[in-house]
């Protein structure tokens, strides 16, 4: 417990580093990609502990990412609406009007998602495979049509103006945690017992393990790091619509996990930054190239030619560790690059 | 634990490494995009994703307006140099369009975008960077109140339904309507919004009020409450797919009571997928029509025309349009100078376009006229411009 607080520390602070060199050295343009490839981190991580670990196919992350990201902008943002009765636009003052409130607001929207994630997951107790898949993505458009027909935060329309909080920090800082939680719970007992279910349920539920019980607690502590990832990614953009969060967005992530090799968070990880630094790195070719569309094309030949020659994705189950470096260095044995433990 | 680390440390590296690559470029002087004989314009727009066909239209009418600008000299001696960036439908890639082209390619004034909810996530990345944004298309009223950079050269929703129901009012003389409007299409409830309030206020009566989900093909149950509540217009803000849709299943019921709508209608295949006839005698808002008889539409119309093989639609001549209020912004201020663009593009009056004769007013929209036309046979006619003053 100790260690972790301490690598937890180190790394933040390593993280504050990075954040002022990024913003006094770098290129706002590469700042940008950097961060979205954060949140996406933060994302396909969380989703790997439901659909990697546990195996409950989830389609539900789109939502999740929603109800972070209105909850937390229901706290930050001046909401203007149109006002039926009055014919016109009427302002409510944000309750976190500083800097200072980002966090708890992000926090207040991931308990928000978390407690959505509980509700998902109770079906999950009777469904599974492809079921729960249309399930939870039904789940998903629930959310996003509630908030189509909530003209207080913007309805259709989306809402504008919030605060540009997010910054490389506060994306990290996220991405550290939920980095080091997920390591820890992949170890813990929580974890072996997702795996276990993903496995064989019926062998899992022999042994002790409360099957219903862990995979409400693995929607749970999905739903949470995504509702975070919500909130980090409206405060970044500065606007949110119901657009944003359609399923599209679910199935992104969800190829993310498969392209890095689902159930393996360092695969979630190389998945994220590659779905999200792609596209942005083939914008060069394209302009060089002159003829529009030839990112989306490459993009999508990756993902085949991937899935042809690498069906497991690119870790399968396999985690990066100095263990598995060491073995690539001739002239090393396994296992004695790492130091302590 | 050691894993941990690892991936940690990894994660440091990945970061250490892309960085190293770029470093940060020195924009601040107000006239950068500017060489000796280039000027750097930004575009983006999707021309890729659900948007594809808006993306497409805008981007040839601009590539039209910088290739006759160019073959004229350019603006002031300087030649525009297009930067062209995919936004791919959705706000994340719009954000990430803008923030390259404004501080890698450093374009000295940005245009677009044409849906409104990418252009909200442009406009706080060229606000903070000081660089005027043009948006041709995007209609919802939230796009310029994000900044003082902003602007934008189409009327809004606001203007646009309000507008309609002027027409419906005072022009048609009707009195009970009906709208049937797009639940998830933010331009379409606003529109139906804004219909509904001028409708009422000039004494006319909503008397059924339907919404579709995105998407839909069948609009059965929404069309039969209609009918009953026997309107004698009917208000129609959505796309032209789904107003071809429509207009067949309300002709199919029997309900042949003219339909209304705004300029989503407007497309060369609204016609033959609704069938012929089938909307004849209805009415659409448009921003502006190819039978202006003006010298600056006719040009646009032909141009276009030869270099496209095709009519140009309402989005390709407000991407003209936005090219050629840039170069007139750039020439009023005198200099390639972001704040003096920005002034100039603030003070802009009666600039003549293809979309009309219009200026920016102090909220930094256009104020212009709207065209409403009448379906007839395959052909759409103007029956008449409504102004601004007369909605107000």
């Amino acid at each position: 417990m100790g260690r972790m607080i301490g690598i937890l520390v180190v790394s933040l602070a390593v993280v504050l580093g990075v954040n002022w060199f990024l913003d006094s050295y770098i290129d706002q343009y590469v700042v940008r990609v950097i961060n979205m490839c954060g949140i996406s981190i933060i994302l396909a991580v969380s989703l790997n502990v439901i659909n990697g670990l546990c195996g409950q196919f989830s389609l539900g992350h789109a939502g999740f990412m929603a109800i972070g990201a209105y909850v937390s902008a229901w706290f930050t943002t001046t909401l203007r609406y149109f006002d039926e009765a009055q014919a016109k636009y009427v302002a409510i003052e944000p309750m976190f009007s500083s800097q200072w409130g980002f966090v708890p607001a992000l926090i207040v929207g991931g308990i928000a998602a978390a407690i959505a994630g509980a509700v998902v997951g109770i079906p999950t107790l009777r469904l599974k495979g492809d079921y729960l898949a249309i399930a939870t993505l039904g789940f998903g458009e629930i959310v996003t049509i509630m908030i189509t027909n909530f003209e207080t935060i913007g309805g259709a329309n989306g809402l504008p103006g919030l605060p540009a909080y997010s910054n490389t920090f506060w994306i990290f800082a996220f991405v550290v945690i939920v980095v080091m939680f997920s390591w820890y719970l992949q170890r813990s007992t929580f974890g072996r017992a997702l795996i276990a279910i993903r496995e064989n349920e019926l062998a899992a539920e022999v042994m002790g393990i409360s099957a219903s019980r862990m995979k409400v607690m693995a929607f749970i502590y999905g739903a949470f790091f995504a509702g975070i990832a919500g909130g980090l990614l409206g405060h970044l953009l500065q606007t949110i619509s119901p657009a944003t969060f359609n399923f599209m967005k679910s199935i992104e992530v969800v190829v993310m996990l498969v392209l890095g090799g689902l159930g393996s968070m360092t695969g979630a990880i190389v998945g994220a930054i590659v779905l999200t630094a792609l596209p942005e790195a083939l914008r060069d070719v394209e302009s060089e190239i002159g003829l529009v569309g030839v990112r989306m094309v490459a993009y999508a030949l990756v993902l085949i030619l991937l899935m042809i020659f690498r069906p497991q994705g690119i870790f399968g189950q396999k985690e990066l560790s100095l263990k598995l470096l060491g073995r690539l260095i001739p002239g090393r044995k396994s296992g004695n690059a790492g130091g302590e433990e | 634990m050691r894993t941990a680390l690892t991936l940690l440390i990894a994660l440091g590296a990945v970061l250490a490494l892309s960085l190293t690559a770029c470093k940060k470029e020195d924009n601040s002087a107000g006239t950068s995009g500017v060489t000796d004989d280039t000027v750097k314009i930004g575009l983006f727009v999707s021309t890729t994703g659900d948007y594809a066909t808006f993306g497409g239209d805008t981007k040839n009418g601009v590539d039209l307006a910088v290739e006759e600008i160019n073959a004229a000299g350019g603006i002031n001696g300087k030649k525009i140099d297009l930067k062209f960036q995919d936004t791919a439908s959705k706000p994340e890639e719009g954000g990430s369009a803008a923030v390259k082209l404004a501080t890698q390619e450093n374009v000295l004034v940005a245009m677009g975008a044409v849906a409104s909810g990418i252009s909200l996530s442009a406009a706080p990345v060229f606000q903070k960077n000081g660089i005027p944004m043009i948006s041709p298309s995007s209609t919802n009223p939230t796009v310029t109140q994000q900044g003082d950079q902003i602007f934008r050269i189409c009327f809004l929703d606001d203007f646009q339904g309000a507008a309609c129901a002027v027409f419906a009012r005072k022009d048609l003389k009707k009195e009970k309507a009906a709208i049937l409007m797009n639940q998830d299409d933010a331009y379409s409830t606003g529109l139906g919004k804004f219909f509904k309030a001028k409708f009422e206020k000039l004494g006319g009566k909503v008397v059924a009020e339907e919404s579709f989900k995105a998407k839909t093909s069948e609009f059965n149950t929404q069309i039969t409450n209609i009918k009953n509540a026997n309107p004698d217009i009917i208000f129609v803000p959505a796309y032209y797919n789904d107003v071809a849709l429509i207009g067949k299943q309300f002709r199919s019921q029997g309900v042949d009571v003219p339909l209304l709508g705004g300029d989503g209608w407007e497309s060369g295949k609204l016609i033959p997928n609704a069938g012929p006839g089938t909307l004849d005698g209805c009415y659409f808002g448009n921003h502006y029509s190819q039978a202006d008889d003006r010298e600056v539409v006719k040009n646009f119309v032909a141009n276009y025309k030869k270099k496209y093989g095709e009519a140009p639609s309402s989005l390709a001549a407000l991407g003209y349009d936005d090219v050629y209020v840039a170069k007139k912004a750039i020439e009023n201020a005198g200099a390639f100078d972001r704040a003096k663009i920005r002034e100039a593009l603030a003070n802009l009056k009666d600039f003549e376009g293809v979309t009309g004769k219009f200026s920016i007013d102090e909220n930094r929209n256009a104020r212009k006229p709207i065209s409403m036309l009448k379906i007839e046979g395959e052909k759409f006619n103007l029956v008449r411009q409504i102004q601004p003053g007369e909605v107000e």
